[in-house]
């Protein structure tokens, strides 16, 4: 035991100290409502998210939430509304580690920019959307934490007021974002009508007792319509046509955020619920359909769709884009293979996955913010040459590159081959196959960008480039954390499996 | 008399398709936005007669919910209307055409 014991409700102290940083901008704002200080308004936002990230790693070590003789026991707040385990725990370390990155990034990338304190306090308004997310219990806080992740995103979106490309994003991703989070509502509201409760707990047990087998329709529309909801959370197809868009017009930082913690926290949400609330041997019996078989679909379609669709772009952030589409798909994995005795295996090494493509991910969107930085256009025929100019950075990029590809001795080698092997022991051939057929396609696309930096010769020559001290720290931090995260998985695999059997 | 949950339903249900269609067809920003409503209040209608139905009130505390959400969403939405019309000077969807597969 603790000698000093803190109260239950700081077991939220990362999205609580999110949330505080965020207002702490909108006071500073209110003092100076001009400021265009980046010193001080990054500064916060940077102390804040990384002072977020410490105490979620420090919880998540003293053992907040973990269930063993030396932990804490999973703590419930607010009547069950949230519950903070491993799980939350690890999906707030994520989201706190992205958060941290492209706040730091985002001070050299957003400099000239006339709302710098309304630019970092949403960044941060929707990071605290995403960790209350993490610990969300009940489907009334997951979609109002759902909401709070969604809005200040579109706005971050089209936050390049002048600029058509930033708008029509932010447009395209609002419209498809309201539409699904309206469907989402509906799916709440007909689990609700066929259970009579909210709380995914109360939920799992009407269905349990089964109390719901009167209303099969409405249960199963509504898990149907959940599904789409997470769907566009996750940019997973059918609701991923926002997603090459808005990270396309989006500032750069911007897409990073978006394609890593927001992808996350779908996920952890996802992970919940369909493990929470709906027991799959109960649920089959009322509606009559694995649920998991939408899944094991969900995710062949959506890896083969961004892989495919990533191979055919001339557009670097583009490419990024759908293969962010494509990742999705491999973390749905996580869902799919839970029918099977290996389920928190899987769902464990879905976790691994979006840990590890926290960094990688963040990174290769932070080295198109640099290049944007830099002004030196969006083909892969402009970024032709850079390695002789910026070596660092562009070591960094080809760290990143090979590890979304898979390539053996980094990070994200290691999350795919823990899917490829537990997707084979839940009996998953098909999505083990495709798992492997789509990395080797990736490998062309990924490999595709190395070779223009380092290879290829520049096509006309250019100055010496400037090295923008925040978006540099960014990107090798990203880069160094996805190269050690190779001695260091041990740890990841068991924190994620943890998490991962805490649910399952 | 009270009214038959299964006519709730089936209200609600025909105002979310009442509202997809819109989604669907409309190309003004606007009346997306409307159909956008009418979506969200199916569901509130749902939550509300199902609240009534189970006898708990849940559901309707969370439809309280569920009116402001959709308050901040149009906030958010008629913001990015807004600065869509000053780049584009139209609030026509299909017009924004910068980015393509």
């Amino acid at each position: 035991m603790e000698p000093i014991q803190l109260p239950e409700w700081t077991a939220l102290g990362p999205a609580l100290l999110l949330a505080a940083t965020a207002i702490a901008l909108f006071v500073v704002d209110s003092i100076s409502p001009r400021s265009t200080n980046r010193n001080v308004l990054a500064g916060i936002a940077t102390t804040g998210s990384l002072a977020a990230l410490g105490v979620a790693v420090w919880f998540s070590m003293a053992g907040v939430g973990a269930t063993g003789v030396d932990g804490f026991g999973v703590i419930e707040l607010f009547d069950g509304q949230f519950v903070v385990d491993q799980l939350a725990l690890y999906f707030m370390i994520i989201v706190a580690v992205v958060t941290a990155l492209v706040v730091v990034a985002s001070y050299d990338y957003m400099a000239g920019h006339t709302y710098q304190a309304e630019y970092y306090s949403l960044v941060l308004l929707a990071a605290t959307g995403m960790a209350t997310m993490a610990a969300a219990n009940s489907l009334v806080t997951i979609f109002i934490a759902l909401e709070l992740a969604s809005l200040p995103s579109y706005a971050l979106v089209s936050i390049l007021k002048d600029n058509r490309g930033s708008v029509e994003a932010g447009l395209k991703y609002f419209l498809v974002g309201a539409l699904s989070s309206a469907i989402f509502l509906y799916g709440i509201s007909l689990v609700y009508g066929a259970t009579g409760y909210l709380q995914l707990g109360n939920i799992a047990s009407v269905i349990e007792a089964g109390d719901a087998a009167a209303y099969d329709g409405l249960l199963g529309l509504g898990i149907l319509f959940l599904i789409g909801g997470i769907a566009f959370k996750t940019a997973s197809v059918p609701f991923h046509f926002w997603a090459p868009e808005a990270y396309e017009g989006a500032p750069a930082p911007i897409s990073a955020f978006l394609s890593s913690a927001s992808k996350a926290a779908g996920f952890v949400i996802a992970f919940r619920v369909f493990t929470e609330a709906f027991p799959l041997e109960a649920t089959a019996g009322v509606i009559g359909i694995d649920w998991t078989v939408a899944f094991v679909a969900l995710a062949i379609v959506t890896m083969t769709v961004g892989n495919f669709a990533a191979a055919t772009q001339d557009n670097v952030k583009r490419m990024l884009a759908y293969s962010s589409i494509g990742h999705a798909g491999y973390a749905l994995i996580g869902l799919a293979g839970l029918s099977a005795d290996g389920g928190e295996l899987v769902m464990g090494a879905a976790m691994m996955h979006l840990l590890v493509y926290g960094f990688m991910n963040t990174g290769a969107f932070l080295f198109v913010a640099l290049a944007e930085h830099w002004g030196v256009g969006r083909t892969f025929e402009d970024y032709n040459g850079l390695g002789r100019r910026a070596p660092v950075a562009c070591f960094a990029l080809a760290i990143f590159m090979f590890s979304l590809a898979g390539i053996p001795p980094l990070g994200g080698f290691w999350s795919k081959y823990f899917l490829f092997s537990s997707a084979l022991e839940a009996g998953l051939l098909v999505v083990a196959a495709a798992l492997v057929i789509n990395s080797a396609l990736s490998l062309y696309y990924y490999s595709r960008l190395v070779k223009a930096v380092w290879i290829e010769d520049p096509v006309l020559e250019r100055d010496a480039l400037t090295q923008p001290t925040g978006l540099y720290a960014a990107i090798v931090v990203a880069a160094v954390m996805t190269v050690v995260l190779l001695p260091g998985f041990g740890p990841v695999v068991d924190t994620a499996l943890e998490a991962a059997a805490a649910i399952v | 008399m009270t009214v038959a949950i299964e006519y709730y339903v089936l209200l609600s249900m025909g105002l979310f398709c009442i509202g997809l269609f819109g989604v669907l067809t409309r190309r003004n920003a606007l009346m997306f936005l409307m159909s956008v409503e009418l979506l969200l209040n199916a569901a509130n209608i749902n939550l509300i007669a199902f609240a009534f139905y189970h006898g708990n009130l849940t559901g309707q505390v969370f439809a309280l919910f569920a009116m402001a959400l959709a308050a901040a969403e149009v906030a958010v939405g008629l913001g990015i209307i807004l600065v869509l019309y000053r780049n584009f000077r139209d609030v026509d969807v299909t017009v924004p055409t910068t980015m393509r597969w």
